[in-house]
């Protein structure tokens, strides 16, 4: 019998683990505060993370600042030739901005108020080739909460998907699990951004009448609750126009670099979705009617 | 003990050489160090620790990763288990053969990955093309780590003070 359970005792482990694994990856899906499993990990490991991520970042700075400035006389010529032309083009803006004005206050009825963000920096990346994240140094003390989305000067990143007191982890736009409400800023075409482990995402659900072309810049809808309206997500790259179906697709390529992301911004305001239990009993009517 | 400390540092030490070799490799060629590190404890002496050590390296990934928690614990002890039962089928105990078995292992456990999200989260899943543009270049990035880590954790098996956890597994019962 002992000599039976000796045998056993590897095959059994493994089944175990392996069962107590797919429980917890079925049980797991929506963004919340991580686990105490999750966030012990991410205490012991992120002051090691750190110290390996700092030095790559100094090497990468000099590398910027330094040597790679071997090029700086043609760029600069480059440059010059494109502020001429950018000064020529402001005008015109600078024209339709004054019209526009006038329209957006007849428009917004009431004055926007300041988003409040938080600044963080990125200590770590996605350990695993299959999915796309970072960790922040910024957590729950800060008021990050899961659900925030998370931009940079350039445009959109993702969205806090956990966080522990110290630290938050952000699913990047590009991954597979990121689905993003967005529109064409040109012809207002809306579809859904759809991260694909990849550097390149997928615009989807496109109506196949809709006119996308190369170029065309990407905006969020602000539906779907996660993001909000008009960050830029990135420029069509190429449109697979299909001679059947109802929708068209597209590639795109995000403005941000997220190989060389170092600094984000939080948006630290989270507009709640009812859930399905809400929307089921009908609480969500009620609270509108009142 | 020691020999213990001395794999846990290994695990360690191969999740930070992970992160690193993210921010310098590009995305195409970069090795799953964790992974040839399960494949490498399939081979141990001890099995069932070995086995639970592989599940808390893939858990630690999970921790660090947006994947969904359980995924790469369950598929790195899956990596452990299998190595178990193929190196009685093929010979793996040599650099060449090892290296082999670890890439073309990162190709099943890409497929692996699809199939496991597929059924799971079904939203999440990164496709049969995102696989086919990884996995080549990610397979030979494995296979090229997995040959030292072989030979270091083979030399520091000689060392080892109790001589059982890193003395390859012996042909017999499991």
């Amino acid at each position: 019998m002992s000599e039976l359970l000796d045998r056993l005792r590897y095959p059994l482990t493994y089944l175990i683990l392996a069962l107590v694994c797919t429980l917890t990856m079925a049980s797991a899906r929506t963004p919340r505060e991580l686990g105490l499993g999750p966030r012990l990990v991410l205490r012991l490991t992120l002051p090691l993370e750190r110290m390996v991520t700092f030095p790559v970042g100094v090497v990468r700075g000099f590398w910027h600042e330094y040597v790679a400035l071997v090029d700086l006389r043609r760029t600069n010529q480059r440059l010059r030739e494109e502020l001429a032309r950018l000064g020529e083009q402001n005008l015109q803006y600078r024209e339709a901005i004054v019209k526009s004005e006038r329209f957006r206050r007849l428009a917004d009825f009431h004055a926007q108020e300041d988003v409040p963000m938080r600044p963080a920096n990125v200590v770590a990346q996605d350990l695993s080739p299959w999915f796309r994240s970072v960790v922040l140094d910024q957590g729950g003390a800060a008021g990050i909460l899961p659900g925030m989305a998370v931009i940079t000067d350039e445009g959109l990143v993702g969205v806090v998907s956990g966080t522990t007191p110290r630290a938050a982890k952000v699913l990047l736009v590009t991954d597979p699990q990121s689905r993003v409400d967005a529109y064409v800023q040109r012809t207002r075409a809306r579809g859904t951004v759809h991260g694909r482990a990849r550097p390149t995402c997928a615009f989807e659900y496109l109506r196949r009448d809709e006119d996308v072309r190369e170029g065309d810049v990407l905006l969020t809808s602000g539906r779907g609750a996660l993001y909000p309206k008009g960050v830029q997500i990135g420029r069509i790259t190429g449109v697979d126009r299909r001679p059947y179906g109802l929708f068209q697709a597209a590639r795109l390529e995000p403005v941000v670099d997220f190989g060389t992301l170092e600094e984000v911004f939080v948006i630290l305001e989270r507009r709640d979705v009812p859930t399905a239990e809400e929307f089921r009993t009908g609480e969500l009517v009620a609270e509108e009617r009142e | 003990m020691k020999s213990r400390a001395k794999l846990l540092g290994t695990a360690v030490a191969l999740l930070l050489a992970q992160q690193l070799t993210n921010l310098i490799t590009p995305e195409w060629a970069r090795p799953d160090l964790v992974l040839a590190f399960a494949l490498a404890l399939g081979l141990q002496a001890r099995a069932s620790e070995a086995l639970v050590l592989a599940f808390v390296a893939g858990y630690a990934v999970d921790a660090l990763s947006a994947a969904p928690l359980g995924l790469h614990a369950l598929l790195r002890g899956t990596a452990c288990f299998a190595t178990r039962f193929a190196e009685r089928a093929l010979y793996l105990r040599a650099p060449l053969p090892w290296a082999i078995y670890a890439g073309a292992y990162v190709v099943v456990d890409a497929l692996l990955v699809v199939g496991i999200l597929e059924a799971f989260t079904a939203q999440g899943a990164p496709g049969l093309g995102g696989v086919a543009l990884h996995a080549p270049g990610a397979a030979v990035a494995t296979a090229l780590a997995a040959a030292p880590l072989y030979v270091w954790m083979e030399r520091a098996a000689e060392t080892g003070d109790e001589g059982s956890w890193p003395s390859l597994a012996r042909p017999g019962r499991l």
